[in-house]
């Protein structure tokens, strides 16, 4: 009896010592009070050193939690108990955040530097007036492909490279029924978000056509399989193919011609937020050509700062590929939100698609 | 011990390298420094600097590690009181259905667990953080702890008890002296399991994790969106080096103690 108490006090020893030292790490200090704000981003998605900077320039203290999906950070977030001041979801769920009001308006007197902000990345119809979200990294959906896999040397300037007879078995698809359609929609030159089932319909029968070439329909997987050469070709999100094209040198990424997606990660705070001040003082920090530069550098991805494009390495930022040029940029389409119904039969038509692929 | 033929031999090296051979292929590629988890380039020991240069990884890896031990300890309290109270109930009905919704809370899927957990802790407003995770760890441990206690509590051998009364035991007396240095090694085999209960779980924790608290099976959750960093190996890789320790410590506290009952058996 005596040994079991001794390890049970030895056990609380062992935890009280844990806990000073971890506090010795990075003090917590007080949960959602003044000095402290809460984000809740995506995994490695900022550079570590700007929070430190942040702290440094404010005195505000960071508590930083990372999520993996949209939909994982929305259920947080909706269910309470959380009390996040800044999260960064994608558009179509910003958009569903604001018709179930959950986020709170920001106020744009108290973010300056939201002049730098290219006009075009604002007012989208996600978010109109930019009202509950600022925007923090765009991008498109386009063909990641490894020239040395080719057989044919295609340059995926159109969609329809895709289709060609060369790529059998070589093509890797995001598992995503908007992404998919959409990109037979742009192929057949409309609008990835057509209301129409018989444009629908075809689009399917296009992509039925396609699934000789597919290797396979999967999710993130696709990053390490690219980097891997698991597959020549890959459609996936711009971000992903920074990804897969920093570790695999070979890789090279395109936008066809025919337009694609644009999509986005915004800030936005959310209505459980206990610091809606530090909220505002840290969207404004990003946003600092100087801050938004090496944040942009660090993960990646197309800053909409285009006064820190500026002060990038003109290789990044003359980069067409992450940063496409007019002509391009005008057919790029952001998703609308196609209500339930339609969204069901994209939904369906896809699944009838990857039926086909055998 | 009868000696293993050869093909029993066989057999069973194919049985362990299958079970380990993940975890070494995991473990090698900590060392590579070529940053990915093909083509070994040359040694490095550079991802294991970044584990220690991540404060805020070593902050959660310490949460994980407090949050099992803490919770081991309560459950184990909770869960040999507990088996000792089924063991007490001399209706044979009554008994079943105890163990029975034991056993439910051990099948039913961490999901639900969890999920539920989530929805409770909003409905009575608490914090999701440290206590809510704890809290929920301390729940899912319990059961698990009954169930490692209560087979040495029937295998004890009830004059011990009649026997300790009869010299003049109290009920204290007899629970103190007799029945909990009997079920001693129940109760480390419970802590031990709930420890690693503990540590491996995700699903429930998923859900209950919040404001800046989370753990190590939930963050490498999140990175691995990106593709596994060689940092989550070399992290495991230190997991996987303190897990055998933890075990050949166990191998060392159960030995001892057998010797003792040992001598507790003769008496």
């Amino acid at each position: 009896m005596k040994s079991l108490i001794n390890l049970s006090i030895a056990i609380l020893l062992v935890c009280a010592g844990l806990y000073f030292i971890a506090e010795k790490l990075e003090p917590s200090g007080g949960k959602g009070s003044k000095d402290t704000i809460t984000i809740y981003n995506w995994g490695d998605y900022i550079d570590p050193k700007l929070l430190k900077k942040f702290t440094k320039e404010t005195g505000i203290k960071v508590i930083y939690e990372t999520f993996d999906s949209n939909e994982a950070m929305l259920t947080k977030i909706q269910q309470g108990g959380t009390t996040y001041d800044i999260a960064v979801p994608s558009e179509y769920t910003i958009e569903m955040m604001i018709e179930k009001d959950l986020l709170y308006p920001i106020d744009h007197s108290k973010i300056p530097n939201l002049k730098y902000i290219d006009p075009y990345y604002l007012d989208l119809p996600f978010d109109p007036g930019n009202k509950y979200s600022i925007p923090y990294f765009w991008g498109t959906v386009g063909i990641v492909f490894n020239p040395n896999l080719l057989s044919k040397p295609l340059t995926f300037e159109s969609w329809n490279d895709l289709w060609d007879p060369s790529l059998k078995n070589k093509v890797f698809l995001v598992d995503s029924a908007r992404e998919v359609m959409g990109m037979s929609l742009n192929s057949m030159g409309e609008s990835l978000n057509a209301k129409d089932d018989k444009l629908l319909q075809k689009a399917t029968e296009k992509l039925i056509k396609l699934s000789p070439n597919i290797k396979g329909v999967i999710g993130d997987e696709i990053i390490p399989m690219m980097e891997n050469n698991e597959a020549a070709v890959a459609i996936t999100w711009s971000g992903s193919a920074a990804d897969m094209m920093a570790e695999n040198e070979e890789l090279d990424y395109a936008v066809p011609k025919e337009g694609s997606n644009l999509w986005f990660d915004n800030f936005v705070i959310p209505k459980t937020a206990k610091n809606i001040e530090g909220a505002h003082k840290f969207i404004n920090f990003m946003l600092d050509p100087e801050n938004a530069a090496q944040n942009a550098e660090y993960v990646g991805y197309s800053t909409p700062n285009k006064a820190a494009l500026k002060l990038m390495d003109p290789e990044i930022a003359n980069d067409e590929r992450f940063y496409p040029p007019e002509e391009i940029k005008n057919r790029l389409e952001v998703y609308e939100n196609l209500g339930l119904e339609w969204l069901g039969k994209y939904n369906e038509y896809f699944l009838e698609f990857k039926m086909s692929i055998k | 011990m009868k000696k293993l033929s050869m093909p029993a031999k066989i057999y069973l090296i194919i049985v362990f390298v299958i079970l380990y051979a993940p975890i070494f292929y995991l473990i090698y590629y900590s060392f590579n420094s070529g940053g990915s988890m093909h083509d070994f380039e040359s040694f490095t020991l550079e991802h294991y600097r970044a584990v220690f240069e991540d404060s805020r990884l070593l902050v959660i890896l310490i949460n994980t590690v407090i949050i099992a031990l803490l919770s081991g300890l309560i459950s184990t309290i909770i869960g040999t009181l507990g088996a000792i109270g089924i063991f007490s109930i001399k209706r044979r009905n009554i008994r079943n259905i105890l163990l029975s919704l034991n056993n439910i809370l051990i099948v039913s899927p961490d999901v639900v667990i969890g999920a539920s957990f989530l929805i409770l802790f909003t409905m009575i407003g608490v914090k999701l953080g440290f206590a809510s995770v704890l809290i929920s760890h301390i729940a899912f441990s319990i059961p698990i702890v009954v169930l490692m206690v209560l087979p040495k509590l029937l295998e004890m051998n009830p004059n011990l008890i009649d026997a300790a009364q009869d010299l003049g035991a109290t009920r204290r007396d007899v629970l103190y002296r007799v029945i909990i240095p009997y079920i001693k090694p129940g109760i480390f085999a419970g802590f031990f399991m709930a420890l690693t209960y503990s540590l491996d779980d995700f699903a429930v924790t998923f859900f209950v994790t919040g404001n800046g608290f989370s753990t190590l099976s939930v963050e490498i959750y999140s990175i691995a969106r990106v593709g596994i960093s060689l940092t989550i190996n070399a992290l495991s890789g230190i997991i996987f080096v303190v897990t055998v320790l933890i075990v050949i410590g166990y191998y060392f506290v159960t030995r001892r103690t057998k010797f003792a009952n040992g001598g507790i058996g003769r008496l």
